[in-house]
């Protein structure tokens, strides 16, 4: 092994240095995409990206606990500094900086209580047993920090929020890709490296996981702002992350981590694509959207390629990691104590459950933006004009190469992430279960050709007629009743049980910001109401105050 | 010049420009502006050269004999790290604000009354910090205090009269309780000088004498320096007097006069003990939490940042209880950016106010687009003050919190983590209020506050980004030595005695 000169302080290894790559490609696309969408304030935007950049790249090298404090907390500020940007966007850029922020004061205090009890700063001296209540508030403390950070429940609310206000790159950049991979990085780090993990905290790891799958992947579903939509996909995705990570066997983790670099890939893909809806449309309202296919194909064709690939799908690169996430839970199945099994289990089920829903949701996307009729001037002015109307080249080009990467991360698996990113940083993965990437392809491109072919030459469209539409005999403009998507699902909310959590959701009952907001006005009134600004009353505070330390003082 | 003739310029100085202004400041025209940046930038130098000074100083402490008479007959002035330090603080916040009150000032009357008034108050809060006789400590911390009484009512509003004598009586009665303990301490131990003093306490036990006279000292100094739940006159003085004098209260004054003159009586006089250490921990806590809850539910810029001063000398206080040289350390630190970034958002209120004519964070709202440089300034005061890094204030609670973990008080910790989190909260609500969001009609029309302000934040605000480095091992001195003197405790009394003779 190599030493550098920073060594004490960074430190390159195998877990980070595909995190690093990954980095500096997200940056790289991330400044390509805002040459041409970024139109104000650009020296302040160039600034901050590059900023952010850096500082990733610190956390993830960082072997000092201090250094990789101040990068992580510097993060927070650039992010709050980039979300407030957008239009609008002063409430979600608080509620980020609030909630980002105050885990990484909770962080503080858990670096805090591992120095007390490791008495060193360097991540690769630090090795940790759950053997004392200060080891795992320590845990607890920068796994919520992650938590935060990456957006698991319950510190996600404000994923959904920045990404519907921020620039669509902002949004692509930071919450979908880097976020996620500092977040999980660090915390396959504190369960690879810093903690020696039991069932106990992992068994917590994938409840944690498999909540937010569920809950998240519930609230997408309702959405009707594609990139609020996308936002709580961001959510939900962790939660397999988590839940991988939380399997505690080498196959799980290892799914875990692929799935971060899938997800960061197709989920940039997936707001590059909202941005360039926002771009040509000016909205994002999905209400608004439609008939998009036409007019932007590469768009489109990126966009459905990472809709695949999130809802896991084969052969992307999606249903890859998810795969080995279910083999992570399947092994963790043979465990002795039948409340993990349970527990497994259900997170088997939810997992695969939420993993539907997310296609579900995807469908609604796809049919609401780029097919469907639009509602839209702008749009359907394009398209009666009747040519393309591309985004720059600039724009579609890195959606472009992301849905590249989805296919090729998907197809080629084994050959390419696995073999150089991720079994050099998780040893030992065994699969319980065999996936022929290239076969299935090869089958699965087989069957399109063929279904192709028969459409084409037996001639279904001689079974297809197309007519106008009639309502009690009169001709009806097919406009007016256009089914725009946002109802799709809308029936889930009046369920019994759902009726109630969802509108309870949409209050803001289980946002955790929300809560401590009201928690803290409550006090505030209250202490408020002691603050009567009569002077006898302070003074008596005083004198209580004194005879106070009168007691304490004078007693011995 | 001999090098401790200058311990007594710290006084003298300030005094003199009071005098001068007093005497001349109506006639000649321009005459107190003038005068008043030219002493205190003599008097910030004067204490950046006392740094110098200390370097060279084999005890690192020098000791000037009033009349040359030595002690513990005569009145001697210390100047020791801790002092030294103190002194930057205080000349340092009082420089920029007073160059930010030739501007500010010019929307009251009298600018003279102002300027004597400060300077007053300045040369007090030197006073008490060079002072090595208790009784003189007292007169000066006296000085202070009624020059800031008056200051608080100089817009003689009913607002500014009733906070003023509010203000005043709760003085006032902090005032008698350090008096009633100094004559305690004297009758007992028959001297004046605190290094004699501090022997004398060693060598003669009492059993009830201390702790009572401990009692005295904690409830006046607690009143003076605003900790829970001696801090009902803070908000009310703070908010009404004129921003720059705020500046001046909540960045130097209770800290000159609560933290250092208790820090002085109880490290390196009686000697502190365990029992009040932790008083003092629980105090701090207290005030972390309460200040913070409070400010975040105020709706007047000064009001919430006069809690958010409560909440953050808690900080300080919390620290010091620690009683550990990792705690004591942060304390001061602390203290310094606390005095910095503090000042800073009391000059940006001061600023909104003197552009927008109003405080109520309910009628501003989008000042971005007209006030560039005070939200600039103002944003990186608040994510200082909020510990996000790499400002100043990130370092301090980060040593502060260190502290407390490796004392093994993991639940003052957590107090600390969560006063950092509800300040972080309730400084992004006036960031929102006040900057961002809409700009209302009414306001379309405002500038940027005059040059000489501007010159004050963005100093300030150069100096929030560029404190950690004073954690530097080549500027680590400048706190190092100041911490020294409060471990090094009664050890005080010997230092003292042995540069006095010299």
């Amino acid at each position: 092994m190599t030493t550098s000169r920073f060594y004490p302080l960074l430190r390159l290894d195998a877990l980070n240095s595909f995190v690093v790559l990954a980095i500096a490609l997200f940056s790289a696309l991330t400044i390509i995409y805002s040459l041409k969408f970024i139109k104000e304030k650009r020296l302040q935007y160039y600034t901050y990206i590059i900023l952010t950049a850096f500082a990733s790249i610190g956390v993830v090298l960082a072997n000092n606990l201090i250094l990789l404090l101040v990068f992580w907390g510097f993060l927070g500020l650039t992010l709050y500094l980039l979300v407030s940007m957008g239009q609008g966007s002063t409430d979600a850029a608080k509620k980020t900086l609030i909630i980002v922020g105050g885990s990484d004061a909770l962080m503080l205090l858990g670096v805090a209580i591992i120095y007390f009890l490791t008495d060193t700063f360097y991540l690769d001296a630090i090795r940790l047993e759950f053997n004392s209540s200060l080891a795992v508030i320590s845990y607890i403390c920068i796994a919520l920090a992650c938590f935060a950070k990456a957006g698991a429940i319950p510190l996600h609310t404000w994923i959904p929020d920045a990404a519907k206000s921020a620039p669509a790159p902002v949004a692509a950049f930071l919450p979908a890709s880097l976020d996620k991979l500092l977040g999980i990085y660090l915390l396959a780090r504190l369960n690879l490296d810093l903690f020696t993990m039991n069932t106990a905290m992992n068994t917590f790891l994938m409840v944690i996981g498999a909540v937010t799958i569920i809950t998240a992947v519930m609230m997408a579903l309702v959405q009707h702002n594609l990139k609020r939509l996308l936002g709580y996909h961001a959510v939900s995705q962790v939660g397999y992350m988590v839940l991988g990570i939380g399997t505690g066997n080498p196959i799980g983790i290892a799914g875990g981590i692929f799935h971060m670099l899938n997800h960061a890939v197709y989920k940039s893909c997936l707001f590059f694509t909202a941005g360039n809806i926002e771009y040509r449309a000016k909205t994002s309202e999905l209400d608004e959207l439609g008939g998009l296919a036409k007019l932007m194909p590469v768009t489109y064709i990126s966009c459905l390629v990472a809709s695949f690939s999130i809802s896991g799908v084969p052969p992307f690169n999606g249903f890859f990691s998810k795969w080995m996430i279910y083999q992570g839970l399947v092994t963790q199945l043979q465990s002795a104590d039948y409340r993990i099994q349970a527990i497994n289990i259900l997170c088997l089920a939810a997992a695969m459950f939420g993993s539907g829903l997310t296609l579900a949701s995807f469908m609604k996307l796809i049919h609401a933006a780029f097919l469907g009729q639009p509602n839209n001037a702008l749009i359907r002015r394009s398209l009666q004009g009747g040519h393309k109307d591309e985004v720059p080249f600039s724009m579609w080009l890195p959606p472009l190469i992301l849905a590249v990467i989805c296919v090729v991360f998907g197809v080629f698996a084994y050959q390419i992430p696995l073999r150089v990113f991720i079994f050099p940083a998780v040893p030992g993965v065994d699969f319980i279960g065999t996936w022929f990437a290239g076969l299935s392809t090869l089958l699965i491109a087989s069957g399109l050709v063929l279904g192709l072919f028969i459409f084409r030459s037996r001639g279904l469209g001689s079974f297809i007629r197309q007519d106008a539409a009639f309502m009690g005999c009169e001709p009806e403009d097919l406009d007016k009743h256009r089914i725009t998507g946002i109802e799709f699902y809308n029936t889930i909310k009046e369920y019994g049980i759902l009726k109630g959590i969802y509108q309870k959701a949409e209050s803001g009952v289980y946002d955790i910001y929300e809560q401590v907001k009201k928690v803290l006005s409550g006090a505030g009134r209250f202490l408020q109401y002691l603050h009567n600004g009569v002077l006898p009353s302070y003074l008596i505070w005083a004198l209580l105050g004194m005879i106070g330390l009168f007691l304490i003082l004078m007693k011995g | 010049m001999k090098d401790v003739n200058i311990i007594p310029l710290f006084v003298i100085i300030p005094l003199l420009t009071a005098f001068l202004i007093a005497l001349l400041g109506k006639t000649i025209k321009n005459f107190s502006e003038k005068i008043i940046v030219a002493s205190s930038s003599l008097l910030l130098a004067f204490s950046l050269y006392s740094q110098i000074l200390l370097r060279h100083t084999p005890l690192k402490t020098l000791v000037y004999n009033v009349g040359g008479w030595l002690p513990p007959f005569g009145i001697s002035m210390v100047l020791d790290g801790l002092s030294s330090f103190m002194l930057i603080v205080v000349n340092l916040i009082a420089f920029f604000v007073a160059v930010y009150s030739l501007s500010y000032m010019e929307k009251y009357t009298d600018k003279p009354k102002f300027f004597t008034l400060f300077a007053l108050m300045v040369s007090g809060l030197n006073g008490v910090i060079v002072t090595g006789d208790i009784f003189n400590l007292f007169v000066f911390l006296e000085i202070a205090s009624i020059a800031s009484y008056a200051l608080v009512a100089f817009g003689t509003q009913a607002e500014e009269l009733e906070a003023s004598f509010k203000y005043t009586i709760m003085g006032t009665v902090a005032s008698s309780f350090i008096f009633l303990g100094i004559v305690f301490l004297y009758g007992f131990a028959s001297t004046l000088n605190m290094a004699h003093m501090a022997s004398v306490l060693n060598s003669k036990l009492s059993i009830w004498l201390l702790p009572f006279v401990s009692v005295l000292f904690l409830a006046g100094f607690s009143l003076k320096a605003a900790m829970v739940p001696f801090h009902g006159w803070l908000p009310d003085a703070h908010s009404s007097a004129p921003a720059s004098i705020s500046a001046m209260l909540s960045g130097v004054l209770i800290k000159t006069l609560g933290i250092y003159a208790m820090m002085r009586i109880f490290f390196n006089v009686l000697g502190i003990t365990q029992a009040q250490l932790s008083i003092l921990m629980f105090l701090g806590s207290l005030s972390i939490i309460t200040g913070a809850i409070l400010a975040f539910s105020q709706w007047d810029f000064k009001r919430l940042l006069a809690y958010s001063t409560i909440s953050q000398v808690g900080y300080i206080v919390l620290g010091l209880g620690l009683g550990t040289p990792l705690g004591i350390f942060g304390a001061l630190f602390h203290l310094f950016n606390h005095s910095v970034f503090k000042s800073l958002l009391f000059l940006n209120s001061g600023a909104v106010d003197y552009a927008a004519s109003t405080r109520d964070l309910r009628e501003t709202g989008g000042l971005n687009k007209v006030m560039p440089v005070t939200t600039k300034t103002n944003f990186i005061a608040s994510m200082s003050i909020s510990g996000i890094p790499p400002f100043s204030g990130f370092f301090s609670k980060l040593i502060i919190i260190f502290a407390c973990i490796q004392k093994g008080h993991i639940g003052y910790g957590l107090c600390a983590v969560i006063g950092s989190i509800l300040t972080l909260i309730y400084f992004m609500k006036l960031q929102k209020f006040v900057f961002l969001g809409e700009l209302k009609d009414k306001f379309k029309q405002i500038a940027e506050v005059p040059y000489l302000m501007r010159f004050s934040m963005i100093c300030l605000a150069a100096i929030c980004i560029l404190a950690g480095f004073l954690l530097l091992p080549a500027l680590r001195p400048f706190l190092d030595r100041a911490s020294d003197v409060l471990l090094g405790g009664t050890n005080y009394a010997a230092a003292v005695m042995g540069a006095a003779l010299r």
